[in-house]
């Protein structure tokens, strides 16, 4: 007797709905998704017990005729495909006919449809078995019924948690369901008690705003990028908010919710340097790309897809966030947010300030050696005035110089270097931060945060191009480390050298300092390194790559200009310039705002003028 | 206190003492100059605490006395006054009153007490140096001091004395410059002073060159006076770095080339230089010297200048504003360049000159990316 049997189609489906229904969170998904595929506008939930006593769901789509509603729980009946081609590309939720057949055989299932309003039909069925069909009259559309769910497969139903965590699981299935398909009105209720209720919403921001709360959505970027063949569009946390809500990923690829560790971390990847490690950003993300691009066939509950190319999809991901952290409305914002729309670059009252590379005719020679705009600290660490005939008055700060230069990280999306920076007039307070007018109100820059983000930059550049410049010494330094700071300096060492630091060691913990970066003229080289290494002390084990951003910010921070220090309007002009050219001015390496506005219209309202 | 003084006579002193008053100060006394009555006229006198000036100038006096008021309104005011003699007297302790021609003024002063005493040095062992020869040693080294707070000795110009000679000598640590005169019975004493490149610049700026100074030390300053200007300034605690040590006596490959013609071609390279430290490649071959840059992201640029050179041929980094500063020091048409290694220090000198000074400027590389 052959030991193998074909199984029964009950037991088949049975198992089949192991896969499909882990739990009344995916009926919930499946019958919704049906709904929707149906051209629903509206989509009503009513849950009873979290799920296990009653989920249903009605729609008013396209309803079926009564031939099609008995097919509809028969396995691999749909409607939505018929060749396996059309597989590429399948914009519907549905397309296998696996769902209400999995449903229907672990409960009772009733179907009430109707393709128009007036006559419908009714299908009950149990545990797979078709028990009766007969004439129902209902308003076109569909309303699907699943009562005692997993009745018949004691093992599924000792798996189900609580009412209240089933129903949490729902609801989260529904905002999934919600964010996708903002044009469809979508209720809820639980245990006869209403728990959501959205109309159909013009936007993504809208749509979140009716779910968590308008304060919420409105202290979200916005993310619009186009890289290729992909479009990244959604919304994300500002980095100042991280960690401040839960936090909420929802991601979405050409219409369809799925889970994706790799999007996630590309995103995440976008934020590095602007949040302290371990905290992680809430995303709604929607990324578009052409169908023959994406597999949606390769999960039973199809929560993951599969990409042509997944890598570019990653990096259009990451830019896209990068993109949106880059733009000043980032920064942190005292009252109304979301007024400021460009750049860094826009709506400031401008001062000229000259780059060479706008016109490209131009003398830039006679420009700048004679006649530069920026100097000093942030410009030019060390360049005499060849054309002032004094000594001492000229050198070696008040010295013009050449457009302040800004290496960028290779990966991040190019600075706007060819742009003119406009510089509006600047004023510096408490020697700590520099103000200055906007149409849309007052704006405020931390100096130390805004040059550490400038320097960090930088110097990433440098670390990635494998060399910066290193200014040898005529009197070597010497450094006497403890056996901590030893130990990072050992850990950092290639590193450091990167950055232009050429250190030998000395024995006994000593180190000879032979060479050094030169970042900007009030740079501290021997101070920078000490306090760099203290710094860096046990840090031994991370990873190369996050060891190189940690010195870089380390040195950074050691190395900006600090809070007290005063600035010339030149500096300040220099360092306007140079953060407008970073990927992420507004924020500093260690996730702080770097800018923070204060709108007229909150000023306003403070003096009462409003 | 009751003197009448000329328009350009008051401006005259208040200009020379101007620079030592500092523009911000929490001592209120500090803002304002010291107005004294002496046997020639008045003496004017500011300081910073650092350093201090004083200048007499022609006055009628005809009552003595003394008064602080506060410079900058004070040189204000004798900016804009009429062509005509101005009366200035001093009623009690305090109040100050200015006429001159139809305008009045009256100002509020401090008294004398409170201004601080000037820096005891000791005049009756001065020794003897001539302005101009000073003026030419501060002028050809100081621009080479460091501005980085963290090695004050740095801040300060190098100034040996001795028996045959004396050296002043400026560093930041990256250049250097030097420069010797052989002195001629001056009576200084041997020593290193460390002095304060501010203070350099009032002596290069108040006294004329074919002026003899006297010049004083004490405890932790020095003064320098002529009969009617002095000036007085803290010394930095030494010692100073063993620059001695770092000048290198081996450097075996020497270049002569054109002054101008080395500077044009730095300055256009310069254009395309990192504006953080301004790196250039110098290639030096058997006759030729080519230069190169190039800058991430910004572009390369290239050049070539003959010149004399015949050593083994040699690739070697710069910071190009320090060549184009060191450049604009040198005396001569023609400047000698001397190297070893591309990691070694390069030296500088005037080719040619024909002066009882030596003078030496040096120079450290910046590494090269190959
Ligand atoms: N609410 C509804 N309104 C109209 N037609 C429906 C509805 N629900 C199901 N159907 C029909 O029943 C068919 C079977 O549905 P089912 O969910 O089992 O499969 P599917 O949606 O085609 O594929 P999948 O298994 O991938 O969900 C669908 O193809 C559709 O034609
Ligand atoms: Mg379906």
């Amino acid at each position: 007797m052959p030991r193998i049997a074909v199984l029964p189609p009950a037991v088949a489906d049975q198992i089949a709905a192991g896969e499909v229904v882990e739990r009344p969170a995916s009926v919930v998904k499946e019958l919704v998704e049906n709904a929707l595929d149906a051209g629903a506008t509206a989509v009503e939930v009513t849950v009873e017990e979290g799920g296990r006593a009653l989920v249903r769901v009605s729609d008013d789509g396209s309803g079926m005729g009564r031939e099609d509603a008995v097919l509809a729980l028969s396995r691999h009946a749909t409607s939505k495909i018929r060749h396996a081609e059309e597989l590429v590309g399948v914009a519907s939720f549905g397309f296998r006919g696996e769902a209400l057949p999995a449903i229907c055989s672990v409960s009772h299932l009733e179907l009430e449809t109707s393709p128009e309003d007036g006559a419908g039909t009714r299908v009950r069925a149990s545990g797979g078995a078709l028990q009766g069909v007969e004439d129902a009259a209902r308003r076109r559309g569909t309303t699907v019924s699943v009562a005692r769910l997993f009745h018949n497969t004691p093992a599924r139903q000792k798996f189900l948690r609580s009412a209240r965590s089933e129903w949490r699981a729902i609801s989260d299935v529904l905002v999934v369901m919600a964010l996708t398909r903002r044009d469809v009105r979508l209720s809820a209720t639980h245990d006869g008690k209403s728990s959501l209720a959205l109309p159909a919403a013009p936007s993504l921001r809208a749509r979140l705003g009716a779910i968590h709360g308008a304060r919420y959505a409105d202290g979200l970027l916005d993310v619009e990028d186009v890289a290729g063949a992909v479009h990244v569009t959604g919304l994300v946390e500002r980095p100042g908010d991280v960690g401040t809500a839960a936090r909420r990923v929802f991601l979405a690829v050409n219409g369809r919710a799925v889970r994706d560790t790799g999007l996630v971390r590309a995103a995440e990847a976008a934020y590095r340097s602007t949040i302290p490690a371990g905290l992680r950003p809430s995303l709604f993300l929607e990324v578009v790309l052409p169908a023959g691009e994406l597999d949606v066939n390769v999960h039973p509950a199809k929560a993951e897809v599969r990409f042509g190319d997944r890598w570019a999809v990653e990096r259009a991901v990451e830019r896209a966030v990068r993109r949106a952290l880059g733009t000043l409305d980032s920064a942190a914002d005292v009252g109304g947010r979301g007024w400021f729309a460009g750049g860094l670059l826009n709506g400031a009252r401008p001062e000229p300030a000259v780059n060479p590379w706008a016109e490209a005719g131009r003398d830039v020679g006679a420009l700048h050696l004679e006649a530069g705009p920026t100097v000093g600290l942030f410009a030019d660490p060390d360049a005499p005035a060849p054309h002032d005939p004094r000594a001492f008055d000229g050198a070696p700060h008040g010295a013009p110089a050449l457009p302040w230069e800004v290496a960028a990280p290779a990966a991040a999306p190019a600075p706007p270097d060819e742009e003119e920076i406009a510089v509006p007039p600047l004023v510096q307070l408490r020697r700590t931060y520099m103000m200055f007018e906007r149409d849309e109100g007052v704006v405020l820059i931390d100096q130390h945060s805004a040059h550490e983000r400038v320097l960090y930059e930088r110097f990433l550049g440098a670390m990635a191009r494998g060399e910066s410049p290193s200014q040898r010494l005529l009197f070597p330094l010497t450094l006497h480390l403890g056996p901590a700071q030893a130990d990072a300096f050992e850990a950092n060492r290639d590193a450091l050298t990167r950055l232009g630091y050429e250190v030998e060691p000395f024995g006994g913990g000593s180190l000879l300092v032979h060479a050094v970066p030169t970042p900007h003229p009030r740079f501290d080289a021997e101070r920078c390194l000490r306090d760099t290494l203290d710094a860096l002390t046990g840090d031994r084990h991370a990873a190369a790559h996050a060891r190189h951003e940690r010195l870089a910010a380390t040195v950074a921070c050691k190395a900006a200009v600090k809070a007290g220090d005063a600035l010339s309007p030149d500096e300040m002009r220099a360092l306007f310039v140079a953060l407008a050219r970073t990927t992420l001015p507004a924020h500093d390496v260690h996730g702080r705002a770097t800018i923070v506005h204060l709108g007229w219209d909150e000023l306003e309202r403070r003096f009462g003028r409003a | 206190m009751r003197f009448t003084i000329s328009r350009e006579k008051l401006q005259e002193g208040l200009s020379a003492v101007a620079a030592s008053i500092p523009a911000k100060t929490t001592l209120p006394v500090l803002a304002n100059i010291l107005l004294e009555t002496t046997e020639r006229g008045i003496r004017l006198s500011g300081t910073d605490l650092d350093i201090a000036v004083s200048t007499e100038v022609a006055a009628d006096v005809e009552t003595p006395g003394a008064i602080t008021i506060p410079a900058k309104k004070l040189q204000e005011i004798a900016r804009e006054l009429p062509p005509s003699p101005v009366k200035i007297a001093a009623a009690g302790e305090q109040r100050v009153t200015l006429e001159c021609g139809r305008s009045r003024f009256k100002l509020l002063g401090l008294p004398k007490d409170e201004f601080p005493a000037f820096p005891a040095v000791k005049f009756e062992e001065s020794w003897r140096i001539k302005s101009g020869d000073l003026q030419k040693l501060i002028q050809h080294t100081s621009f080479a001091v460091s501005t980085e707070e963290s090695r004050p000795i740095l801040n300060g110009v190098l100034w040996e004395l001795r028996a045959e000679r004396m050296r002043m000598v400026a560093t930041n640590g990256h250049r250097l410059a030097r420069m010797e005169l052989p002195i001629s019975s001056s009576g200084a004493p041997a020593g290193d002073l460390i002095v304060p490149p501010k203070a350099l610049d009032q002596i290069r700026r108040l006294f004329p060159a074919e002026e003899e100074l006297e010049i004083a030390r004490g405890d932790n300053h020095l003064g320098f006076r002529s009969p009617f200007t002095a000036v007085y300034t803290r010394l930095i605690e030494g010692p100073y770095p063993n620059y001695e040590q770092v000048i290198p006596k081996d450097n075996d490959k020497y270049a002569i080339a054109d002054k101008g013609s080395l500077t044009s071609a730095l300055k256009r390279m310069s254009v395309i230089a990192s504006d953080q430290t301004h790196r250039i490649r110098l290639s030096f071959n058997a006759g030729m010297l080519k230069f190169s840059v190039q800058t991430p992201d910004l572009g390369e640029a290239a050049d070539e200048l003959p010149i004399r050179y015949d050593g083994d041929p040699l690739d070697i980094g710069f910071n190009a504003s320090y060549l184009l500063e060191i450049l604009r020091y040198m005396p001569t048409e023609e400047v000698r360049l001397t190297f070893k290694a591309p990691e070694r220090a390069a030296t500088v000198e005037p080719e040619g000159w024909s002066d009882p000074a030596k003078y030496l400027a040096l120079v450290m590389p910046l590494r090269l990316m190959d």
